[in-house]
């Protein structure tokens, strides 16, 4: 049994950092205890299973006595029906307890990962800028995992240890002192045995948990570098620095799995030893008529129920310092601000013209990095502004602050005249269309992916999209057309072909505003002049803005703002610039150089 | 679970010998009982110290015993498991190695390194597990038996009548639980999926103003999860009381039945003790079951996933060193080729030839079958029809590394692996100097780059380097391939993000250079000084030519450059 706990807890043993345990245990309490009955009613059910699982063996050891010293029929038979009865109850309070903890433990993740993700939805965009999504999806799925895992069965196994060592220790003394002390013997050796084990398996387990990470980083790297090493011959040399790593996670792996093993042997040996120890000094005091054979019997039995729940304390104290470390991380998230909520007066949108000016515009990331500086344009309704500038000149950080990704810094955004904060920020959106590098798909059909656009467009509409999007063409070669099954990591089709979905995705929408950010980056030329066509059409009465490196996307547009450093250093038509002889005329003859 | 099997028998002996010995403490277990039986009966109550002395210090020395050998287990097992899971790693690592773009079209990175780590942990665990307990379980309660048995004979009869009802009960529980286990699992890989989904597609969510449509989403997987969670747990923590019940009435029967037959003497009280203590025993065991089972499935899954990657097929000829090697001159001869991925045909009958020296361009949008192409040449992927020749000599009849060492194919994709610059650019070429690194960058025009950093050469470059632009890795790449002073050199659209002026420079530089250059790309700019253009349609070999006799022959063609020259002019 105790090799069965700890095989569970294993992994836990290298002690987790927790920053401050009282708060979050607090929290977690407080969505527990959005089920207040539920859980005094746990409370309760353990109380009595582990009263009667005290009970249970006492009355043994008096029935064992009974049948020894004057085995009357009836007598024993009353016992043997207490006894059952104990037992029954017993069994069907451990069920009640258990039922109605998963019940409640179930709840209380449902409602903190509900919770989490909801919040999630409304952080701003910066919060997802600053985390690695590996870290942040590890936060979300592992840790909130081990939340749910450790309150299952941690708050009954708990208190369940608490009520049995407290209980067990009470009886025992009322019983017999002398053997209770008998008993007590073994508690000193098991507490320095554990410790003596826990030191070692605490540095093996930190050491495998970095062996393994270094396993699986190389792994990852050369994975998904094959191709390169075998291009360049180098099988046999990653092999042997992959056998290196693999050699120190083999050692550390195996001293913590031997270090671990020997917990449970150690308490078996010292449930042995207590064993030993109570039959002998036991039968010592018996002989002396200090007390009775069944009196032994009951002993054996509460040495038992005494020193494992000790070694399960043991156990779950790592588990539960784990869960709350975890919880510490997720609870983290919850406690990011959420987007600023729209302002009191903010109003719905009816309709947009699609007038935009920014004027003056500033904007940080944090205070460091300055993204925008002093930005001034103006767009009339209908016409198509077309950014350019090398990466990371602050164009997507333009577009960013017309769909109110984020809040100009300093500065207005006007949209029709209305600074854009006075709008709601949900109804400003309804009229964008937003079509993004990279083309992100959902796990879900072809024509769901496209319908993401407006939820509820009929088939014909979805379909209609497409054909204008020129995605029909490639759709309708796949076996099960708009029904095939897309991947989330975009197996299967091509990133022009997800960009051309993201496109009739958009058209789909039919916004008043365009925003087209590198949008057919990885279609090839020929296609793309088709798309181009149809863009042209669809972005004739709406204002569009057109993030591209290609000058032919480029040359069309009313306005052309070219961006250095997060400026704006010319903005004009494409004639004018050209006959300014700056930048974008530099940038034309670049591109012309073939 | 052969494959198992046929790796842990490279530690045939560790893992016997942690057996065994699990079998040592087993016995000292077993006989646990009778002994305190007998020091009840002979010497508490026949009021004899010695007895009580005797057997107290024996049964103290089985426990050192039984202790000593858990503790000598421990790292046999440790052993085996380790051992075995140290194994398969470095097999399933050697053996993605060896991977083609046919393997990898059906494995993702991330599901190959949760291969290569959890799946082997599973296994690792179900091993320690089963070299250590496993055996225990059902050892425990046989040999239980036995002993009861040779105690009293009337009253291990009820023990044997109620076992094979509890095994099967918890036979069924285990094999319901693994399954809603399983169930759960899936409900939870789509909760994940939906985070997943949510973290990379935030923008897309926000500017589409899906964020309650997001919610229900989530909210219903939610509900489903907690549901299938429920339903497993309640299932696997209605197991437990209820096997006490049984087992525990079993207890009550025996105890009945004892209290009946010791008056008459066919009970001896120390009888009644032990054979009490062997069901509580027991009792423990069976609960062991269920959680065996668990580990076991789990391990199983692991294990087949583990077998599936193993038992992928991969070229023979990587392994082959009968054949030999030739040096290359650059001459490249394409005769029929046809080649799939997947299941579909990508390239077509494809001909040409490209003789030493040469500059050959390939224009074709995507997927149409340049990049298969261009792997078919270091046989990084393998053609289904067709010959390909080298100088005149069957590709296949050499020395699969002896051929790659003298081609340099800069992929699509960029990938640099983690430290310095110098390294990355030296991984093309180990025996390579400092000055050969550093021409390699003037030739690759990166150098000028490289020195406005602060450490130069030693700039660690961060994970899939991060840390630099597109062009810049790219260019980085690009030196990598020329460190080895390759005789084909073969770039798949890999001066894409390079500025065109960059570009032009670069190309230049290696057209002068005395070796077969394969370039494709999206720009006709990158293309046109090339000796030769292959134009590619799905598949197919549309037209061959120089630049301006494809301007006249070939309406694509045509059409590509129209479509691009507007930019220019």
């Amino acid at each position: 049994m105790a090799d069965r706990k700890h095989a569970q807890s294993a992994a836990f043993t290298g002690r987790p950092k927790v920053d401050d345990m009282k708060s979050t245990l607090r929290r977690i309490w407080s969505y527990m205890m959005q089920e207040k009955g539920k859980f005094y009613f746990v409370l309760l059910a353990i109380f009595i299973s582990s009263s009667l699982s005290l009970a249970g063996p006492y009355l043994l050891g008096v029935v064992i006595d009974t049948i020894i010293q004057n085995p009357e029929r009836s007598r024993v038979m009353m016992l043997l029906i207490y006894l059952g009865v104990i037992y029954l109850f017993q069994s069907v309070f451990m069920w009640v307890q258990s039922y109605s903890m998963i019940q409640l433990s179930q709840n209380t993740v449902y409602r903190m990962r509900e919770h989490l993700f909801n919040h999630l939805q409304h952080l701003p965009m910066a919060f997802f800028q600053k985390y690695q999504q590996g870290e942040l999806m590890s936060r979300l799925t592992n840790d909130m995992e081990n939340v749910s895992r450790t309150l299952n069965s941690a708050v009954i196994q708990f208190v369940t240890s608490v009520l049995t060592i407290a209980g067990t220790l009470i009886i025992m003394l009322v019983l017999s002192p002398m053997l209770t002390l008998l008993t007590v013997t073994v508690v000193p050796v098991m507490y320095y045995g554990m410790k003596w084990i826990t030191k070692r398996t605490g540095t093996y387990f930190k050491n495998q948990q970095k062996n393994l990470g270094e396993v699986n980083g190389y792994a990852e790297e050369m994975f998904s570098g094959q191709p390169i090493v075998a291009m360049f011959s180098k099988e046999a040399d990653v092999e042997k620095e992959f056998a290196e790593k693999n050699e120190a996670l083999y050692e550390s792996g195996y001293w913590a799995q031997v270090y671990t093993g020997f917990i449970p042997k150690l308490m078996n040996m010292l449930n042995s030893l207590s064993f030993a120890i109570i039959v002998g000094g036991g039968a010592v005091l018996a002989l002396n008529g200090f007390v009775t054979v069944g009196l032994i019997v009951t002993f054996t039995t509460y040495s038992r129920q005494f020193t494992r729940p000790l070694n399960d304390l043991a156990n779950q104290f790592n588990m539960i310092l784990s869960a709350v470390a975890g919880a510490e991380r997720v609870l983290s998230i919850i406690d990011e601000e959420a987007e600023t909520t729209d302002e009191k007066e903010a109003v719905e949108v009816e309709n947009i013209n699609g007038d935009v000016a920014f004027e003056h515009v500033h904007f940080y990331y944090d205070q460091e990095e300055k993204a925008l500086e002093d930005v001034s344009f103006h767009v009339k309704p209908g016409s198509t502004v077309a950014l350019v500038g090398p990466t990371g000149a602050g164009k997507t950080t333009v577009v960013s602050l017309l769909s109110r990704f984020y809040d100009a810094t300093e500065g207005r955004v006007r949209i029709d005249g209305k600074d854009i904060r006075s709008l709601k920020r949900s109804a400003l959106r309804e009229h964008m269309g937003l079509v993004l590098q990279d083309a992100v798909m959902f796990h879900a059909s072809i024509r769901e992916n496209i319908r993401y656009g407006r939820l509820d467009a009929t088939d014909d509409e979805v379909e209609q999209a497409a054909i204008a999007a020129r995605a029909d063409v490639f759709i309708s070669k796949f076996r099960y057309g708009y029904d095939t099954m897309l991947d989330s990591d975009g197996k299967g089709i091509s990133q022009g072909q997800r960009q051309l979905l993201s496109i009739a995705r958009a058209i789909l929408k039919n916004p008043s505003l365009f925003i087209l950010d590198e949008a057919t980056s990885s279609i090839d030329t020929v296609t793309e002049i088709k798309i181009n066509e149809a863009l042209q059409t669809l972005m004739k009465d709406r204002t569009s803005f057109v993030i591209a490196h290609r000058l032919n996307t480029i040359r069309n547009a009313d306005l052309i703002l070219v961006m250095e450093h997060g400026r704006i250093v010319e903005q004009g038509s494409h004639n004018e610039l050209v006959s300014l002889g700056g930048r974008y005329a530099d940038l034309v003859s670049k591109q012309a150089a073939h | 679970m052969r494959l198992l099997l046929q790796y842990v028998s490279t530690y045939k002996r560790a893992a016997l010998f942690a057996i065994a010995l699990m079998l040592v403490e087993l016995t000292v277990e077993l006989f646990q009982p009778l002994i305190m039986g007998k020091i009840i009966d002979e010497g508490i109550l026949q009021e004899d110290y010695r007895t009580v002395i005797t057997w107290g210090i024996i049964l103290v020395l089985l426990s050192f015993t039984a202790f000593g050998a858990g503790i000598v287990n421990s790292f046999f097992a440790a052993k085996a498991s380790q051992g075995t899971g140290h194994d398969l790693r470095r097999d399933i690592f050697g053996k993605v190695q060896k991977f083609t773009g046919k393997n990898f079209d059906q494995y993702s990175t991330p599901d190959l390194v949760t291969r290569v780590t959890t799946d082997i942990v599973q296994i690792q665990n179900f091993l320690f597990l089963f070299t250590r307990i496993g055996l225990r379980a059902p050892l425990f309660i046989i040999f239980a038996l036995v002993m009861a048995f040779t105690v009293n004979r009337d009253m291990a009869l009820i023990l044997l009548i109620s076992t094979p009802v509890l095994v099967l009960f918890m036979l069924l529980v285990s094999i319901r639980g693994v399954k809603l286990f399983r169930f759960v699992q899936n409900k939870l890989d789509g909760v994940n999926r939906i985070i997943r989904e949510n973290l990379t597609a935030i923008r897309l969510i926000k500017g589409f103003n899906r964020t309650s449509h997001e919610e229900k989403r989530f909210h219903g997987i939610n509900a489903s999860l907690r549901h299938t969670n429920k339903q497993a747990l309640w299932l696997m923590e209605f197991a437990m009381p209820a096997l006490m019940l049984m087992m525990n009435a079993v207890i009550l029967l025996i105890l009945w039945f004892g209290a009946g037959e010791l008056p008459m003497g066919g009970v001896e009280p120390g009888e009644l003790v032990a054979i009490v203590n062997y069901a509580t025993r027991m009792m423990v065991n069976f609960s062991m079951f269920t959680f065996l089972i668990m580990v076991f499935s789990r391990g199983q899954a692991s294990s087949s996933r583990i077998a599936q990657v193993l038992q992928e097929e991969t070229p023979a000829y990587l392994d082959d060193k009968g054949k030999p090697g030739f040096d290359l001159e650059g001459g490249i001869e394409f005769r029929h080729v046809s080649a799939r991925r997947g299941e579909e045909l990508v390239l077509k009958d494809i001909s040409f030839h490209g003789y030493s020296g040469e500059t050959i361009g390939i224009l074709g949008e995507t997927g149409s079958g340049k990049s298969t192409l261009l792997h078919l040449i270091p046989r990084l992927l393998d053609k289904e029809k067709g010959d390909i020749l080298l100088d005149g000599k069957e590709l296949e009849e050499a020395d699969v590394h002896h051929v790659r060492r003298q081609i340099s194919l800069v992929p699509q994709e960029v990938h640099l692996f983690s430290g310095t610059i110098r390294e990355n650019i030296r991984f093309g070429n180990p025996e390579a100097t400092d000055e050969e690194v550093q021409e390699a960058a003037i030739k690759a025009r990166i150098h000028e780059f490289i020195h406005t950093l602060p450490e130069k050469y030693e700039t660690k470059i961060g994970q899939k380097g991060v840390n630099f632009s597109g062009g810049q890795k790219q260019r980085m790449s690009i030196a990598r391939a020329l460190v080895r002073d390759p005789a084909i050199l073969i770039l798949d659209d890999s001066t894409s993000a390079l500025d065109a002026k960059t570009e032009e420079e670069l190309l230049t530089v290696l057209r002068e250079e005395k070796r077969t250059v394969m370039i494709t790309a999206q720009k006709i700019s990158s293309l046109r000084q090339a000796d030769r253009i292959l134009v590619m349609q799905e598949g197919e070999l549309l037209a061959e030519g120089a630049h301006e006799q494809l301007l006249v022959e070939n309406d694509y063609y045509r059409s590509v450059y129209e479509s691009q020259r507007e930019e220019g002019d």
